[in-house]
């Protein structure tokens, strides 16, 4: 007799044999198990490793290439470790045996009746691994917000040096790096796991487990990155060009080893994005009634999924090069300095998609709620981030223009870029078509539309001029470039995270945000965001390079302006802060649908239950069937018919 | 519930965790795979431009290894010929269970696994065995690199094909829900394609077209 | 009869009359709309920004000097062109935003309003003209980035070498090394000889190989609008021709590690009476 289970609608499904308790191991794994075995690894492989390197090989730089390896050994196996201890092997090696999952695994895996500690554990339901995302991402912005403080305050100390040079260049560094991961997974993660399904009308993403395993190999990605900071540090900027990553001490290692395992954690919540989208929509949801997030999403995953690896590969390269002495980026060793950039920069540019377009999509989504309004052309918008997608990988020498790799390329780079402004201006159209005539409902997810679509175009437009060959051979390396970016992936990325965190904070955490407070932070946040990098526009446009701690007297006052606005932005983000944690703890219950929007996350319970639909949905429109007839139509029409009685009167 | 709707049930096999019918989530996992097999062909590529770079430049006239000893290329390929026997023989597998000839599965697939184990051990006595370090300039790297991608996809391969043994014991792949077969069976098709770009730039490009690279740190060519 | 002519209809009765109106009618009713006055007005104003705008960017380029050649006249007055082409973007984006925000009502509560905004799905007309401006905007930069980099190349001699150019004679060759954290210039050319501080003669072409021997580094003589990268393992070239006497400042524009900072020397536009000093001084030869 074999045993079944009631799923749902389906009454007898045969269930594989139960091994043990449902669950099986992973009852007894948390991020305890993990973080511990995790640490006992690394000392044991750090021990037992260091007996027996060859100590006393040194590289061309006089480092030890022992010591180096033995750090990446020591950090492998602490992801290693970790991931055993959490139970990220445990689904492997089951399949392995062929103990398949029964409903009942499946069920205690996503957390059913654990309470709280389904937090910390390896739990497969997608709202879990959302509110995991979330808090990474709000711990990696803290991180990354604390270390932006530091290098304002050494450049806005003009008259000193306050930090050691490297150490100094080690937190941009990890500044820019701890920033680009956070800005990567802050929507996608968060929104992208926990209301993306809802939105689709799914009972949980296609690959459940996957979706454990990618947030918790980003967990384990952070330790590594941050630890460089007590091991020499990254003195190299986020981008770690090379030979000089190789000079950096073995901190560098820690970076590298984070970068690789952080685009397993991406490929893997790629593959399971792109297929959940695919695959997973409820019955009726067609291409062309899909919420425009979902496309948004889908497009920053196929655009991560597809590059990622260049990256992931350009950082296994150096990394050999750091502790085993190969020569992909020596010169001495044959080599290339270029071969370094162009693999980094092929992920390097699509990646500013990843960041921008999920925000973008986002606050599309969101704007249409709030001015009672449809999206203003959809298909547009569809085109938009078609062509942003497809344009994207052919775009990234426009970083190399100076590089001096080749200086024909300048010329198709310079087409393909400017190119790629006409997509995007695509999305600003929808956005701004949207707006038009709307009568807006002024609430805080709002505000931050307008915020994002004014950063996005002072970012998009400082863009063409730096996609311009002549322009750049002045700006490139300097601090034009620095304020055109933080325009874009702040600017644009996070004040639209803002604003998507504040519109879905109710049915993520079934309270409603504090706007009182959280549009005091926004805004005072927003005014100093404009101060920071609008006199980081002018260092720039002075001549100030990049990466520099002392400088000419004459851009002592933007960089004193600069220094004030950023203090500014801290405090203002500390407010909005307060106002997230406060609201999760203590604030009002939200009701179901407080905005009174029509896509599917919000016809469900809050909070939302284990498999998110009692019954699945059946779509049978787009989501953004808002608003009255044109009056303007209505009288044109009236008018017309009044015209043709005319006419035949006169007949 | 009648007799009637049980069988008819019983017909579509489905998936014991969502409940859905198993075709459903074999399609579903294919494009999973395919997503998987889009992204590892990335990181080969990155591997292959890197090597393919690095030839062409010649940096400091350091591309060749020391006086000159490539590396021997029969073992690439018998590397690559172990990678095809493996993904026939599971393919052959996969038609056995479709077929409902259950012996031809388990047969295919051990073998296939043998065949990835052996091929696995070539590929480590290969890197072991190699004539020049890693450290012995550009060529020795990417060379080195490419080996290292391939032990790393045969290990995979193996991992995959020697499931299968135990899953069929267990009862999961049968005639009506034989996906993972099939899965296993795609990735390494796609597996012998990288394996062979790999064997192909190692074996067929060599000496760099580039002579009058500049010696480091000077104006010279 | 074929089913082609039965659909067609006959060539003498005239054309379906439709309800649309004529597109002169449909301007002049969109113009007496009450929000399209105070938008276009607040347009052109936003517009005339740039003026101001431009201004300020020129002004803050050429606070630590104005151009020394003509490469970085091309680089400054393609800045000042995007500055002016994109103003109407800007203008645009502003004036919808405030206009928004003060012109098409505000709904507060905590409830969802129950008053609805028209339901404008498309409008083919204001998507072509956005996809058409933007398009076009984007041709014009296109095309200008095009000349003023073909332009920029030519007066920089772009990757051909110096014993190529028709006025080779003149030219002076000059090798740039970076390291961690000096520039070193030698003169092939003026016997070898080798400075910290760069000294070329004014009007005269100068032409770089520019190489490293560490890391990346960036040779950027700011006043002179001259960039490329100093790679360890390969040679770049660039070049530039100094029209104005003076002192300008040389930086280096890529992270190079420790005092990347501190990276800078001067670049001294000089006659060429006063080269020829300078090489004799060093123990050079003369000018050929």
């Amino acid at each position: 007799m074999t045993i079944t289970a009631v799923i749902h609608e389906q009454q007898a499904v045969p269930q594989p044999k139960q091994h043990g308790k449902p669950g099986g191991l992973l009852r007894h794994t948390n991020i305890v198990t993990g973080v511990v075995l995790g640490l006992i690894l690394a000392v044991v492989t750090y021990v037992i490793g260091g007996l027996l390197v060859p100590w006393g090989t040194e590289n061309s730089n006089f480092l030890q290439v022992g010591e180096s390896a033995l750090v990446a050994a020591t950090y492998t196996a602490w992801v290693i470790g970790f991931m055993i201890g959490i139970g990220a092997f445990a689904g492997p090696i089951r399949w392995w045996l062929g103990h398949d999952l029964t409903h009942a695994d499946a069920q205690y895996l996503a957390g059913k009746g654990q309470g709280r500690g389904k937090y910390w554990k390896y739990t497969t339901d997608h709202k879990v691994v959302g509110i995991q995302y979330l808090v990474m991402a709000m711990v990696l912005l803290g991180l990354g917000g604390l270390l932006a403080m530091l290098i304002r305050t050494e450049l806005g100390v003009t008259w000193a040096e306050v930090f050691d040079p490297n150490f100094y260049n080690s937190i941009i560094g990890t500044h820019g790096i701890v920033m680009v991961i956070a800005m990567i997974i802050v929507v996608a993660g968060p929104l992208g796991n926990f209301i993306m399904p809802l939105m689709i009308g799914a009972r949980d993403m296609a690959f459940p487990r996957l979706n454990a395993l990618s947030f918790w190999l980003l967990f384990a990605a952070v330790p590594p990155l941050a630890s460089n900071l007590l091991l020499g540090g990254i003195r190299d900027g986020w981008t770690v060009y090379q030979p000089l990553g190789t000079q950096a001490p073995v901190g560098m290692v820690g970076y590298q080893i984070c970068i690789i395992t952080f685009a397993f954690s991406t490929g893997i919540a790629g593959v399971n994005l792109i297929t959940t989208i695919v695959t997973m929509r409820a019955r009726g949801m067609t291409w062309n009634r899909v919420p425009i997030f979902v496309i948004g999403i889908l497009s920053a995953a196929i655009m991560g999924l597809v590059w990622f690896p260049m990256y992931q590969y350009s950082q296994v390269l150096a990394l050999s090069d750091f502790a085993f002495g190969s020569a992909f980026f020596i010169p001495q060793n044959g080599g290339s300095v270029w071969l370094y950039e162009n693999l980094f920069w092929l992920l390097g540019h699509p990646e500013v998609y990843v960041i921008v377009i999920p925000a973008t999509a986002a606050l599309m989504e969101l704007m249409v709620v709030f001015l009672r309004k449809p999206l203003f052309s959809y298909k547009i918008a569809i085109a938009g981030f078609a062509g942003v997608v497809g344009i994207s990988s052919l775009v990234w020498v426009h970083h190399m223009y100076m590089t001096g790799w080749s200086p024909a390329a300048g010329y198709p780079f310079m087409l393909s870029t400017e190119l790629i402004s006409i997509p995007f201006g695509f999305l600003v159209l929808v956005m701004l078509g949207t707006i038009w005539r709307g009568k807006v409902w002024t609430r805080l997810p709002m505000m931050c539309v307008y915020a994002m679509i004014w950063n996005k175009i002072v970012g998009g437009i400082t863009g063409v001029y730096l996609s311009d060959v002549p322009v750049d051979q002045y700006m490139h390396g300097g601090m034009f470039v620095v304020a055109h970016f933080h325009f874009m992936l702040m600017g644009a990325g996070l004040f639209g995270a803002m604003g998507a965190i504040a519109y879905w904070f109710p049915k993520m955490t079934g309270r409603m945000l504090n706007e009182r407070i959280g549009s005091i932070g926004f805004w005072v946040s927003f005014f100093a965001f404009q101060l920071t990098f609008g006199s980081m526009f002018v260092a720039g446009l002075q001549g100030q390079p990049r990466r520099v701690l002392q400088f000419d007297n004459a851009f002592d006052v933007s960089n004193w302006l600069s220094t004030i606005g950023a203090y500014a932005i801290g405090i203002g983000m500390l407010i909005f802060l307060y106002a997230v944690i406060t609201s999760w703890r203590s604030n009002v219950i939200a009701p179901a649908n407080p905005w009174g929007a029509k896509t599917l996350e919000w016809q469900t319970a809050t909070p939302v239950p284990l498999e998110n639909f009692p019954v699945l949905p059946v779509v049978t429109s787009d989501p953004y069937g808002y608003g009255v007839p044109d009056p303007y139509l209505t009288i044109e029409k009236q008018l017309t018919d009044e015209d043709q009685d005319a006419m035949v009167g006169a007949r | 519930m009648s007799e009637l709707t049980t069988n008819a049930q019983a017909l579509v096999p489905r998936s014991a965790t969502t409940g859905e019918p198993v075709t459903t989530t074999a399609r579903r996992n294919r494009l999973g795979i395919w997503m998987c097999i889009v992204s590892d062909a990335t990181g080969t590529l990155a591997l292959l431009v890197a090597y393919a770079y690095l030839w062409s430049l010649n940096v400091n006239d350091a591309w060749a290894p020391p006086k000159d000893t490539w590396a021997d290329p029969l073992p690439f390929w018998l590397i690559w010929v172990g990678a095809v026997v493996a993904a026939l023989a599971m393919w052959w597998a996969v038609a056995g269970i479709r077929a409902g000839r259950t012996s031809q599965f388990i047969t295919g697939s051990i073998l296939a696994s043998v065949v990835a184990l052996v091929t696995f051990i070539g590929q480590i006595v290969q890197l072991s065995t190699f004539p020049f370090d890693i450290t012995d300039g550009a060529y020795a790297s990417t060379t080195f690199w490419l080996c290292i991608a391939t032990a790393l996809h045969l290990s995979v391969v193996g991992f995959l094909t020697s499931a299968m043994i135990g899953r069929f014991r267990a009862g999961r792949i049968t005639r009506e829900d034989h996906s993972h077969a099939r899965f296993v069976a795609m990735w390494m098709t796609w597996v012998c394609v990288a394996v062979f770009l790999g064997a192909f730039f190692a074996t067929t490009m060599n000496a760099s077209p580039n002579t009058n690279s500049p010696t480091f740190g000077t104006f010279q060519e | 009869m074929s089913i082609v002519d039965e659909r067609s209809a006959p060539a003498d009765q005239p054309e379906e009359p439709t309800n649309r109106p004529d597109a002169t009618h449909r301007l002049r009713e969109w113009l007496a709309r009450p929000y399209v006055r105070p938008i276009l007005t607040m347009f052109v104003v936003f517009c005339l920004l740039v003026i101001p705008i431009g201004w300020l960017v020129v002004f803050f380029m050429n606070m630590s000097g104005a151009p020394a050649s003509d490469v970085m006249s091309e680089i400054e007055k393609t800045i000042l062109v995007f500055t002016i082409v994109s103003a109407p973007l800007m203008a645009i984006t502003l004036t919808i935003i405030v206009y928004s925000l003060v012109g098409w009502g505000r709904v507060t509560g905590d409830e969802p309003p129950m008053q609805e905004s028209p339901a404008i799905r498309s409008n083919a007309t204001g998507t072509y003209l956005w996809i058409g401006a933007t398009s076009l905007l984007a041709a014009f930069l296109v095309i200008w980035g095009l000349l003023a980099l073909a332009n920029i190349t030519a007066s920089s001699y772009g990757s051909i070498p110096s014993n190529q150019q028709p006025n080779a004679a003149k030219a002076i060759d000059i090798n740039v090394t970076g390291q961690q954290w000096v520039w070193t210039f030698e003169y092939p050319d003026q016997g070898k000889i080798s400075s910290d501080v760069l000294v070329v003669p004014i009007d005269t072409p100068i032409y770089f190989n520019v190489t490293s021997v560490d890391v990346i580094h960036s040779f950027w003589v700011v006043e002179l609008g001259v960039k490329i990268d100093a790679n360890p393992g390969a040679i770049t070239n660039t070049g530039v021709t100094p029209n104005k006497l003076g002192t300008f400042n040389i930086r280096c524009a890529e992270l190079c590690g420790m005092h990347h900072a501190y990276m800078e020397t001067q670049i001294q536009v000089v006659t060429q009476d006063q080269f020829d000093s300078w090489v004799r001084e060093m123990g050079g030869k003369r000018t050929v």
